[in-house]
Order: C-alpha cells, then structure tokens, then sequence
C-alpha cells in the first residue's frame, strides 16, 4: 500500500504511468505502434525536442523564458550550411563492393565536430544577447525573447540570402551524422542521453547549477546570500542558446535541409513539454527527469495521433487534438499539485 | 542643485513623445529615399493591409496586457470566427449574411470565454501555456471545418466597399477600414482611461490581492478582459477577410505578435498594470509607415520582421537603461555629497 502511494505520490513515475497507458491504448487499435521498431523511432524523433526542453528547463528555473530557440536552430544550422556548402569537395576513395573494388566520390567539407562547434557557438551567441538584455537591461524576459526571434529570423535570412541548403549541398558525414545507429538506437538519442547526464550533473551536483534554482524561487534571498542573480540568468540563457544550436545541426541532418523559417512554432512544443514535465513557469522548481518525461509524452501523443488513423485524413484531427491533449495535460498537473498541496497541509496540521 | 532634466515637465517626458518622435523620423527618411512611392496619401492608402487588423487585435490584447496576462490565442480566433462566418454563409447558399457576422462575433467571445476561464480557473497555471494550447486547438477547429478549401463569395459590400473604399475627406482618400478602426479609439481611451470600470482593469493588473480586498471582483475582470479580446480578435477577423476576399484556415498567423508588440511598443508591459490607448495608436502608426518604407525599399518580409524586432526591443530597453543611468548618477552625486560633509 505504502509503496502505491509513493507511486501516485511520485510526479514523474505518474508520468510515466501515463506514457505506458497512452502506449498501450494507442498499441490496441494499431499493434505496429507499440513495436519495438516504433518506439525506438520515437525516442530518436523526440530527442531533439528532449535537448531543446533540457536547455529550456534552464532558463524556466530562473524564472525567465526563451522564445527565440526556434530562430536561434534556423540561424545556427543556417550558419554551420553555408560554412560547409562553400567548403563542400569531393574526395575520390576505393571501396569493396561485393569483392570488387569500386571508385566512390564522396562529398566531403569542414569536419563535423567543427561545423557543431560552430552552430553552438553562435546559439550561445543569440543566447548570450538574449540573457544580456534579460538580466541586465530588464527588458521582460518575453518581450526581450519575441523581439529576437524576429531579428534572428531576419538574420537566418540576411545570411543565407534567401536560399536553403538541400542535400546536394551537404557533406556526407552530415548527412549521415543522424542516420547511425548504435545498439539500436539512434546517434540522436545518444546525443540526447549525453546532454542529459552532462546537465543531470551539473544542475544537481555543481554549485552553479544549484544557483539556477535558487535564483528562480527567491531572487532576493540569493541576491543577500551572495549569488550574481544577473550572470546565474545569463549563463542559463547562454546554455539555451547552445543546446538550440546543438538541435538546430540534429534538425538540418534529420530533414536533410536547412532553411532560413526552419522549426517555425517549435518552442510552443517545448515550453509545453516543461510544463507537462512539472516545471513552474514562474521559476525554482522543475526536476530534468520529469522534464525528459514530459517531452516524451508529447512525442508519444504526436506519433500516436498519425498512428491512430483516426476518420480519413488525420492531419486534420492531429492539429486540433494535440491543443486538446496538451490542455488536458497541464490542467490534469494543476489537479496534482492542487490534491499534493491539500495532502501537505492535512499532514502539517496533524 | 536642480538639473536641467528635472524642469522638463512629466508631460513632456512620456513614452509619447519617444513614439511620435519615431514617426516623425521614420517618415522623413522613407520619403527623402522614395520621394514619389512615399507620401501622406499614400500611406493612407496602405493603412488598409498593415494597420486595421493589428490595430483591432492589439486593442483587445492590450486589456489582457494590462492584467499581466498574455493571449497568444488572438490570431486562431480571428481565423476561428472567421471560418465559422465564411462556412454559415457559404457564399450566398446558407444563413443570411447578418446572421453568419453575428455567429461570428459569438464565436470569438466564446473562445475568448474558454481562455478566461481557464485562465481563473487555474491560476497556478501561466496564461501564456493555456492560451498557448487553446491557439492550437481554436486553428485546429477551423482546420478541421474548412479542411483545405476556403469560403468565400462574400456580398460586394463587404469585399468591396469595406474591404476596399476610399471616403473623401477634406479632399483625402481615407479607407472605410480605417475610419472603422478610428471611430473605436476615443470611445476605448474615455473608457480605460476615464471611467472607474476601466480603471479597475489597472487595479487589478497593478496588485491583484489589493483589488480583490477593495472590492473588485477580479475573477470577473479577468474573464470580460478575455471575452473582449476575443471579441476583438473576431472583428479583426471580419476585417481581415474583408480586405483579402476570402477565409483559409491559415488567415493572421503570426498576428499575435504583433499585436502584442504594438501594444507594447504603445507602452503597455507583459508584467502588467501599464498601457496607455494614445501609445497604442501611435505604435501603430509608426510600425505601418516602418512596414511601409521597408517593403517599397526591400520587398521582404523577413527584413521587415527583423526592423519590428529590433525597434520592439529599442523602444523597450531604452528607457530602461536611462533609468539605471540616472539612478546610477543620483547615487554618485549623493556620495559625493556624503563625502563633503
């Protein structure tokens, strides 16, 4: 008894709960979603909105928003393609075709770590004006993010002079970068599972990833306890703006395609996702794990929507569903809190 | 010591002055660049694309900014209502005209009525995510009533004469649109401005407790704020489809941002408590004859966000950073005087 309990009680293993029933549900009227093949589809597919909604936990936790990850994944990915487009060469190698040897031109251009290390830098960059404008210009943390999103947008444009960036001009380690897989699963989701633990260490263990939480759920207290609020709200939108560079590479090898509009819409996702994960907009209070659940829920609803084969076309229905979906699930969290809130007043009282 | 900055009245220092001070340079530059494609009358003209529409959103949206919430719903309202107006009129087939522009009206209070109460019924919960899930859900409807088609086939009246009348004035050609957009505004700004139950829109906004125990029903205040912003977002709907003829599903994307630019550009903040209708109209001047000039000189649309984006955050952070220097030299100017003594 004590156990289920501690079950209902735990928010992330509610979540779960959840996820495995939506699974199921959705497995009973189309077996092949529920496939071992399928699942590992969806964890490749939602791992660069996992990354996104770890960057934006971040930036939640002090008590800011970001809405500009979208523009800042066009304007880094646009970025890192037209570097490896101008560099873009062909590179005559021999390989084994069924014992025979073949000549292959591969198509081969700045090395990929170098062209992930730039679109991260300039993420970091957009992440850097937009924490310097939050922090110490005081401009609203919305307001400050929408203007930018314009401007970045304009930027991504400025810089690719209209064009996008097609498979013709991508190297194929790039194009392959988020096609290998490794014990099944995809170099995406290990890439996600890297960034996972890097900020699982570093937002429980490390002394300035405990300031984020201090810093979003009594600003003045840390202020008087010696934390620079300013530069804990700085570095969280500095680590947005990267790991939106980081998506943005994941983005343009997934789609095989970079374009100056690209992941339009996209933050509405991942600020939804948060918010299913348990975060509080309002700052200091969040946990990584529920925020990687909650991402996944949204990934398991959007593929399920497209599986489900609801009355014809279900393009039509997902739209309107998964508006529906995500209301029910943040008005579905409020219940928990509000029932947790109760139980905790009821146990103080005794 | 008395300085020179404290005798310029309070009047003259009002985000106002910043605004029309903008408008004023805007215009000299765009028209010292297209003399010819740049002028008075012709900007008139072109108020009809770039300011009616906005202009109804941004007033809706600028009651919800004022209560420290945000809507980013608007947009999928106007094309909710907008829907529901071409497909019960189903050009000429259906309802009578007078009875689909009602419907739609109706609808747009609706959703607006969905948002509010939601929004006080959860309060835990931020606006931005509530407004941010029914925005998928009002467009997803539409989706699903209008599929991909569009309805349209509307009477000459509205797609003509509304959509695209001229009426001489004092020998000037000002669209009916625009005369429709400005007889709201005094009637808005006595209303906000000058009467109790607008100045409890502020109240409630600037300290939400306060209000409550002075006797303002803010639940209240929240839910008509909510219903007439979707009203509005329908008006601006009708508007919209007025001038292009026609309803699709995708009518206004990207509308809510700028309606909430402008009103904040007109001085209202998403913190609450502050916006003002005259700020609101010249923001709204000033982003049309800006869109103008730059689509005659670029013809692009992104350059034309990016200059909206940059004047957004211009206008915002200016201010501030005024305030923190004068701050910062009150404080100096104070030690120094410490140190005198």
């Amino acid at each position: 008894m004590s156990f289920l309990k501690k079950l209902v009680r735990n928010r992330e293993a509610g979540l779960t709960l959840v996820i495995i029933l939506l699974v199921l549900l959705v497995g009973l009227r189309n077996p092949a979603f529920a496939s071992l093949s399928n699942l590992q589809f969806i964890l490749g597919d939602t791992s660069i909105m996992i990354i996104l909604a770890l960057g934006m936990l971040c930036v939640l936790l002090v008590g800011s928003i970001d809405i500009s990850i979208s523009a800042i994944m066009a304007l880094s990915a646009m970025t890192a393609g037209i570097l490896m487009k101008n560099n873009l060469g062909l590179v005559e190698t021999t390989t084994l075709v069924e014992g025979v040897e073949t000549a292959l031109a591969i198509k081969t251009s700045t090395p990929l770590i170098v062209l992930i290390l730039l679109a991260m830098g300039v993420g970091a960059a957009c992440g850097l004006v937009n924490g310097l404008l939050i922090a110490y210009g005081k401009v609203l943390p919305i307001v400050a993010t929408l203007g930018l999103q314009y401007i970045i947008y304009g930027l991504s444009h400025l810089v690719s002079s209209g064009q996008a960036i097609y498979r013709k001009d991508m190297s194929e380690s790039f194009i392959q970068f988020t096609r290998h897989n490794l014990l099944g699963f995809n170099s995406k989701v290990w890439i996600m599972l890297g960034t996972f633990l890097l900020l699982y260490f570093f937002i429980t263990y490390l002394r300035s990833g405990r300031r984020l939480y201090a810093v979003g759920s009594n600003r003045e207290a840390a202020q008087m306890s010696g934390i620079d609020t300013k530069r804990t709200t700085l570095m969280a939108h500095v680590i947005m703006g990267a790991l939106a560079g980081l998506a943005g590479m994941l983005y343009a090898s997934h789609d095989n395609k970079v374009t100056q509009d690209m992941a339009m819409g996209y933050e509405m996702y991942v600020i939804a996702a948060c918010v299913i994960g348990g975060v509080s907009v309002t700052g200091g209070f969040g946990k990584i794990l529920g925020v990687l659940l909650g991402a996944l829920a949204i990934g398991v609803i959007n593929n399920g929507l497209t599986m489900l084969r609801l009355t014809g076309n279900s393009e039509f229905w997902k739209k309107a569903i998964q508006g529906a979906v995500i209301l029910i699930a943040v008005v579905t969290n409020v219940y928990i809190k509000r029932g947790h809130e109760k139980r905790v007043l009821r146990e103080r009282r005794l | 010591m008395v300085r020179f900055t404290d005798k310029i009245p309070a009047f003259f220092k009002r985000r106002e002055w910043l605004l029309f001070g903008l408008i004023v340079l805007t215009f000299l530059f765009f028209n010292v660049q297209e003399p010819n494609n740049y002028t008075l009358v012709k900007l008139l003209n072109q108020t009809r694309v770039y300011m009616v529409d906005v202009g109804f959103m941004a007033l809706g949206m600028l009651l919800v900014l004022i209560l420290g919430d945000i809507d980013i719903s608007v947009a999928a309202i106007a094309a909710l209502s907008a829907t529901v107006m071409g497909v019960t009129y189903k050009a000429g087939q259906g309802l009578p005209f007078g009875i689909s522009i009602v419907l739609m009206l109706v609808t747009g209070v609706l959703c607006g009525l969905v948002n509010g109460l939601l929004v006080i019924r959860f309060k835990e919960l931020f606006p931005m995510i509530i407004t941010l899930a029914t925005q998928t859900l009002y467009r997803g409807i539409a989706y699903i009533i209008l599929k991909d088609q569009s309805a349209g086939s509307f009477p000459t009246w509205f797609s003509k004469d509304l959509g695209y009348g001229l009426v001489n004035i004092f020998g000037l050609d000002v669209p009916v649109m625009l005369l429709c957009l400005l007889a709201v505004f005094p009637l808005y700004h006595l209303w906000l401005h000058h009467t109790v139950s607008g100045h409890r829109y502020f109240a409630t906004g600037t300290n939400l407790t306060a209000s409550r125990f002075s006797g303002i029903h803010t639940d209240k205040i929240k839910l008509s704020a909510f219903m007439l912003n979707g009203l509005f977002a329908a008006i601006a709907g009708f508007f919209l489809t007025s001038r292009t003829g026609s309803v699709k599903y995708t009518i206004g994307t990207g509308f809510e941002m700028q309606a909430i630019a402008v009103a904040v550009l007109g001085g209202a903040s998403t913190s609450g408590g502050k916006g003002s209708v005259v700020g609101l109209l010249l923001a709204l001047v000033l982003l049309t004859a800006l869109k103008n000039g730059l689509m005659l000189l670029y013809n692009d649309a992104f350059i034309l966000n990016l200059s909206v984006g940059l004047l957004l955050i211009l206008v915002v952070l200016i201010p501030n950073l005024l305030g923190m220097l004068n701050k910062y030299r009150t404080v100096r100017r104070q030690r120094l005087e410490l140190a005198k003594t």
